[in-house]
C-alpha cells in the first residue's frame, strides 16, 4: 500500500522521447503516434525569425495525471476505471466496453484506445510490470537522460517525492478543475 | 479483431531485395519462406514490442551501438528474448540513462530486414540481387570470385602482390579495431578511410594541436556556457547531455547558443544568436579581440603556459578583429559580442563548448584553435568546472603480429591536403583521386564495414561510381544499407545486443572501463564480427601466402635462410592468428591482467569496473548515484605540464596559417533565389542505421525540409507539400516543414533518410539523402569533408 505520484523537474526535459520509448518497450505499447501512455508538449516558438521568444518554446513532459479525484473514474458506467491498492488510477479491460466516455472527460487526453484488446489504455505508473516485479522507479523516470521525473511514494513523508514537494515550488496542470493530480510539476 | 502491427506480414508480396537461388528460387521477397519460418522461431518476438514480465529473466550488461556513445544497460532476456533495455547504472560516463535510440535497440536486433545470411550477387551491381549461401561459400567467392567478379587471389596476382590494391572502410565502434587488424595489418593494405575524416576530424585535430586534448567538460560547476554549432539536445553525447541540461534555465549555467537554426538546444540557452553558417571564427576572433582590448584575459595563466603567446596578442589586436568587423561577417551583433567576452571573462567557471560535431566550414581547423585559446585566456582549464584532461584507464596494448609485404605502395590520398593523416586518410581525397585516375596503382578491392558511404560521404553520385568501378566489395553489416548493394558477397553480422565485444576504457573526469556482453546468441545465421575476421583469415591466409611467395623477394629470403613453416608461423602470415581467443575470454585476460580477478568479476557481472568501485559507488537519490567522491575526481592532472599553443609554426611549412586568421573568402553569401543547405540531428535517429529501426521511425516520420515561414509563403510552399532540392551535384524529395526557426537563405535537413535500398522496408524511399545532394568539398588541413558549402535550389513538386 502506498500513494503513488510523481514529481517532474520539467525544465530538464529536452524532448529527446526517451521517457516514451521506454514506456512503450516496457509495456508492450502499440507502435503508433496516437498511441502513448506519456508524451512531450511541446509549444510552437513565437516571433519571427530572427527575434524569437525563446521562451514560448516549452517541452511539458505529460502523461495521465493520476488524479485523486479522477473525472475518468466519476463517468465509467461498468466501473473499469478504478483506483488500484497504491492510488494508481487503472483500467479493467475486461470490464472497458469501450463507450469512451472517460476519453471525452479527461481533462488532460491522457488516454487511447489499445486496438488489440479494443479497450481503453492508458499510464499505468509500471504497477503490472515494474512495480509488480518489486522496482521502485517506472520506465519513463529510469531511462530519462536529465533526470525529470521523481517517482514515489505521497504518504511516506521520508520519500525524495515527498522532500522534492516539501522543498521546492510546485504545480498542478488545470487545477482549477479540483482533479487533484499527483503529478507535480516543479518551478 | 486482429489488428497488430507487425512488420512482418507487411514483407508479404512487398517488393524487396531479390534472393534467387536454392531452395528459394522464384521468390521476389528478401526473406524466403524458410526465413519466414526462422523469424517465427521462439528466438524472434512475435510483436514489436514485448510487455515485459514478472517471471524468470536474465539481466545481461551490454554497451549500446546505436550511436558512438557506448552508454551502458543492461538487457533484460526473458525465454531468449529481449523484452527491455534498460539503463545501467554502474557506468559514469551514461549516468544511467539510455535515450531513445538506446531504448529502441531492440527493434534494431529484431529488424525484420536484417542481413540473415551469407550473400553473394547474382545480378548486376546495385540490382539487389542475391543468392544465399553458406559461410564458406561466401569466403570461397571473397578468394577465389564468381562468373560475375574477380576474387581476392586473382586480383592480388594481378597485382603483383600489391597489396594496396585493396582499399577499406569501416564504421565506428567495439570491433572496429579488429576489422582494421585484419585488413590493413594482416592482409597489408594501407589505403583506409572510415567515420573520422566525414565527422569531427578538425575538431580533434584543432584541439590537439593547442591544448594537447579533446577536453571533457566539467558541467557541474561551470557558471557560463557557450554552445556554437553543437546541439546537445538533439544530437545526444553522454554525459554532457544529461549534465547540461539540468542546470540551464537559470540554474547555474547561464547559455549562450550560437546557431544558425533554432535548435533544442537553443529552446534552453538564454540567449540564442542565428549565426551566419561558416562563420563562427569570426566571431570568436572578436570575442578575443574584446578580451585583449579590455585586457579581461588571465593573464598570469597565459604568460605561464602559453606559447606564441604575445604573437597571438599582437595579431588579434593588429588585425583589428572588432566586434563591428565581425558583425556584417557573422551576423551577431557587436554589442552582443562585448556582452559575451565580458561576461565569460567575469564568470567563474566559463566553458566555450568545444564539441562535438561535423566539419561545417573549411575553416573548422582554426575555428577549434581559436575557441581552444580563448578557452585559455579565462584560465578554467584542467580545473573544477572547466576544460578536463582527466585520467583515463589505461587497458594494456595489444600486439599484432603483421607481416611485411614487400609489394605493398604506400598510400596516395594526399592531394589538396597540407597533413594527410596516415591512419584513416581522406575519404573524399581517396575516393575522388581514384575516380579522377589520379591513384598511381589501381585499386581494385573495397572491403567494408559497418560504414554507409553512399549516405554519408558526400556526393553520392560519386560514391556510386568509385564502387562501380572496383572489381570486388565486400560488406560486413547488420542491415542491407545502400552500400550494401554493391558489394559482390554480403557477410551478416551478429547486432551489438548479440556479441561480446572486446573490452574499452571510457571517461577522463571519472574513468571506468567497460564491457558489452552477448545478450543473446546471434540471430538467423548471423556470426559476431570477430569470428567473422578469424574465418576470414583462415580461409585467405594459405592462398595468399602463396601468391606473395610468387612476387615478394623479401619473403623468398626469409623462406631460403629460415623455411617456409617457421616463416609463415613466426611472420604474422598465419592471419588468423589475431583471433585466437574468443572476445570473452580475451577480455578475462586483459583485465585480470591488468587488475586482477576480482575486477574481472566485477565488470563481467556488472559491465563496468573502476578502481575502488565497490567503495566508491553508491545511490544519492532516486535519480543520482555518485561514481566517484568528489576528492576522488581528476579535475586537475596536468599541472605545469599544459600548454596553450597559440603560435604554431609548423603548420606554416605547410602553407596553414600558424595563428587563426579570418579570410574572406569565408564569409557567408548565397545567390539570390537559392539557399544554403545545413544538415544536422534529431535526438531520435543517430545515422542512416537507425533509419529503418521500426520505434524510430515512428516517433520521426520523415526527414522535412526547414524552410523559413515568409518564404515558403511566397513560394506557396505548406506543411507536408513534396518539394524537390537540387544541388549542382544530386537531387531529392522531401516534405516541407515551415517554420521560423530557420532564415530565410537557409534550408535544414535531418542527416541519414532517403535511403534507396529495396532491402530496407521502412528507410527506402523515405525522404531525402543529405549526402545526395552536398557537394564534396574539403578542408584543407586534413582533407575532411566540409558540410555547409552548398547552395540549393528549392521548388514545389
Amino acid at each position: 500500500m502506498a500513494r503513488y505520484g510523481m514529481a517532474l523537474d520539467y525544465k530538464n526535459c529536452i524532448n529527446c522521447k526517451a521517457c516514451e520509448v521506454a514506456c512503450k518497450e516496457e509495456n508492450g505499447v502499440l507502435l503508433g503516434a496516437d498511441k502513448h501512455r506519456i508524451w512531450v508538449g511541446v509549444n510552437e516558438i513565437e516571433g519571427v525569425w530572427p527575434n524569437l521568444s525563446i521562451s514560448s518554446s516549452s517541452f511539458l513532459p505529460s502523461q495521465c495525471q493520476q488524479c485523486d479525484n479522477a473525472p475518468c473514474e466519476e463517468v465509467c458506467p461498468t466501473h473499469a476505471t478504478y483506483y488500484d491498492e497504491n492510488g494508481v488510477v487503472r483500467v479493467d479491460s475486461d470490464k472497458c466496453i469501450l463507450c469512451s466516455y472517460c476519453m471525452n472527460a479527461c481533462p488532460y487526453d491522457a488516454r487511447y484506445v489499445d486496438d488489440r484488446t479494443v479497450t481503453v489504455d492508458k499510464c499505468t505508473f509500471c504497477s503490472d510490470t515494474r512495480l509488480a516485479r518489486g522496482l521502485t522507479t517506472t520506465a519513463c523516470q529510469n531511462t530519462c537522460p536529465t533526470k525529470v521525473r521523481t517517482f514515489g511514494d505521497l504518504d511516506d513523508p521520508e520519500s525524495e517525492i515527498s522532500i522534492l514537494l516539501k522543498t521546492r515550488d510546485h504545480f498542478s496542470l488545470k487545477a482549477n478543475l479540483g482533479t487533484e493530480p499527483k503529478l507535480f510539476y516543479l518551478t | 479483431m486482429e489488428v497488430e502491427i507487425s512488420r512482418r506480414r507487411f514483407l508479404q508480396g512487398s517488393v524487396a531485395l531479390t534472393v534467387v537461388g536454392g531452395t528459394m528460387a522464384g521468390t521476389t521477397a528478401l526473406f524466403s519462406e524458410e526465413e519466414k519460418a526462422t523469424s517465427a522461431s521462439p528466438r524472434v518476438p512475435k510483436t514489436v514490442t514485448t510487455k515485459t514480465g514478472t517471471g524468470k529473466a536474465e539481466e545481461i550488461p551490454f554497451l549500446c551501438g546505436m550511436c558512438v556513445n557506448k552508454c551502458a544497460g543492461f538487457a533484460r532476456v526473458e525465454n531468449g528474448i529481449i523484452t527491455k533495455l534498460d539503463p545501467n547504472p554502474y557506468f559514469p560516463k551514461s549516468r544511467n540513462m539510455l535515450c531513445p535510440r538506446g531504448n529502441a535497440g531492440i527493434q534494431t536486433a529484431y529488424d525484420p530486414d536484417r542481413l540473415k545470411y551469407p550473400m553473394v550477387r547474382i545480378g548486376k551491381r546495385g540490382s539487389g540481387k542475391y543468392k544465399r549461401v553458406s559461410w564458406e561459400e561466401a569466403y570461397d567467392a571473397i578468394l577465389n570470385g564468381t562468373k560475375l567478379f574477380k576474387g581476392l587471389k586473382q586480383i592480388l596476382d594481378e597485382e603483383k602482390d600489391n597489396r594496396s590494391t585493396i582499399g577499406y572502410c569501416n564504421g565506428e565502434g567495439l570491433s572496429k579495431e579488429g576489422f582494421e587488424t585484419l585488413v590493413g595489418q594482416k592482409l597489408g593494405s594501407p589505403n583506409y578511410v572510415d567515420e573520422v575524416s566525414i565527422c569531427l576530424e578538425t575538431a580533434g585535430g584543432g584541439f590537439f594541436a593547442t591544448l594537447g586534448v579533446y577536453p571533457e567538460i566539467d558541467f557541474e560547476h561551470s557558471d557560463y556556457l557557450i554552445i556554437s554549432g553543437a546541439n546537445r539536445a538533439e544530437a545526444i553525447i553522454t554525459p554532457d547531455t544529461m549534465d547540461m541540461f539540468k542546470r540551464t534555465k537559470g540554474r547555474g549555467i547561464k547559455t549562450v547558443c550560437i546557431d544558425p537554426r533554432f535548435t533544442n538546444t537553443a529552446a534552453k540557452a538564454d540567449k540564442w544568436l542565428p549565426v551566419n553558417p561558416g562563420t563562427d571564427l569570426a566571431f570568436v576572433l572578436a570575442l578575443t579581440w574584446v578580451v585583449f582590448n579590455e585586457n579581461l584575459q588571465n593573464e598570469a595563466f597565459m604568460k605561464k603556459y602559453g606559447v606564441g603567446y604575445e604573437e597571438y596578442k599582437q595579431h588579434i589586436l593588429s588585425h583589428k578583429y572588432t566586434p563591428e568587423w565581425a558583425e556584417p561577417i557573422c551576423g551577431i551583433k557587436a554589442e552582443d559580442i562585448y556582452t559575451i567576452a565580458r561576461e565569460f571573462m567575469n564568470a567563474e567557471a566559463p566553458v566555450y563548448y568545444p564539441g562535438r560535431r561535423s566539419i561545417f566550414s573549411p575553416n573548422d581547423y582554426q575555428l577549434r584553435r581559436a575557441m581552444a585559446i580563448f578557452q585559455a585566456l579565462s584560465g578554467n582549464i584542467d580545473k573544477k568546472g572547466g576544460y578536463i584532461y582527466g585520467n583515463p584507464i589505461m587497458l594494456p596494448p595489444e600486439y599484432v603480429n603483421a607481416p611485411i609485404y614487400a609489394q605493398a605502395k604506400p598510400r596516395f590520398d594526399t592531394e589538396g591536403i597540407a597533413f594527410p593523416t596516415l591512419k584513416s586518410g581522406s575519404w573524399i581525397v581517396f575516393r575522388n583521386m581514384i575516380l579522377e585516375g589520379k591513384n598511381p596503382y589501381p585499386v581494385r578491392v573495397m572491403f567494408m564495414r559497418k560504414h554507409n558511404p553512399m549516405m554519408s560521404v558526400p556526393n553520392t553520385a560519386k560514391t556510386r561510381k568509385f564502387l562501380e568501378k572496383m572489381d570486388l566489395n565486400v560488406m560486413i553489416d547488420i542491415l542491407p544499407s545502400d552500400t550494401a548493394m554493391f558489394a559482390d558477397v554480403i557477410l551478416p553480422e551478429a547486432s551489438y545486443l548479440e556479441r561480446t565485444s572486446p573490452v574499452k576504457s571510457y571517461g577522463f573526469l571519472e574513468p571506468a572501463i567497460v564491457q558489452r556482453k552477448a545478450a543473446i546468441k546471434p540471430l538467423y545465421e548471423t556470426k559476431e564480427p570477430e569470428v567473422i575476421y578469424k574465418e576470414l583469415a583462415e580461409k585467405l591466409a594459405k592462398p595468399l601466402f602463396e601468391i606473395s611467395k610468387k612476387y615478394d623477394k623479401d619473403l623468398q629470403e626469409q623462406i631460403k635462410l629460415r623455411g617456409e613453416k617457421k616463416v609463415f608461423k613466426e611472420d604474422g602470415w598465419n592471419l588468423a592468428d589475431a583471433w585466437e581467443k574468443p572476445v570473452h575470454e580475451k577480455n578475462k585476460e586483459i583485465v585480470e591482467k591488468a587488475f586482477g580477478p576480482k575486477a574481472w568479476e566485477i565488470l563481467d557481472e556488472k559491465g563496468v569496473y573502476y578502481p575502488h568501485m565497490e567503495e566508491y559507488h553508491k545511490q544519492l537519490n532516486p535519480n543520482e548515484f555518485q561514481y566517484y567522491p568528489k576528492n576522488r575526481r581528476f579535475y586537475s592532472t596536468m599541472g605545469d605540464k599544459k600548454r596553450v599553443i597559440c603560435k604554431y609554426d609548423h603548420l606554416a611549412t605547410r602553407g596553414i596559417d600558424p595563428m587563426p586568421t579570418w579570410h574572406d573568402e569565408w564569409k557567408f553569401s548565397v545567390p539570390e533565389g537559392k539557399f544554403r543547405v545545413i544538415t544536422g540531428r534529431h535526438a531520435q535517429f543517430t545515422q542512416s542505421g537507425t533509419t529503418n529501426n521500426a520505434m524510430l521511425r515512428d516517433l520521426i516520420p520523415t526527414n522535412y525540409l526547414w524552410i523559413n515561414k515568409g518564404v515558403a509563403k511566397k513560394m506557396g510552399i505548406e506543411f507536408g507539400d513534396m518539394v524537390e532540392i537540387k544541388s549542382e551535384v544530386g537531387k531529392g524529395r522531401l516534405m516541407a516543414y515551415p517554420t521560423e526557426k530557420i532564415a530565410p537563405n537557409q534550408v535544414f535537413m535531418l542527416h541519414g533518410f532517403g535511403s534507396e535500398s529495396k532491402g530496407l522496408e521502412l528507410a527506402y524511399g523515405n525522404g531525402a539523402n543529405d549526402a545526395a545532394i552536398l557537394k564534396d568539398d574539403i578542408e584543407p588541413v586534413f582533407g575532411a569533408a566540409v558540410m555547409h558549402s552548398t547552395n540549393v535550389e528549392i521548388r514545389k513538386v
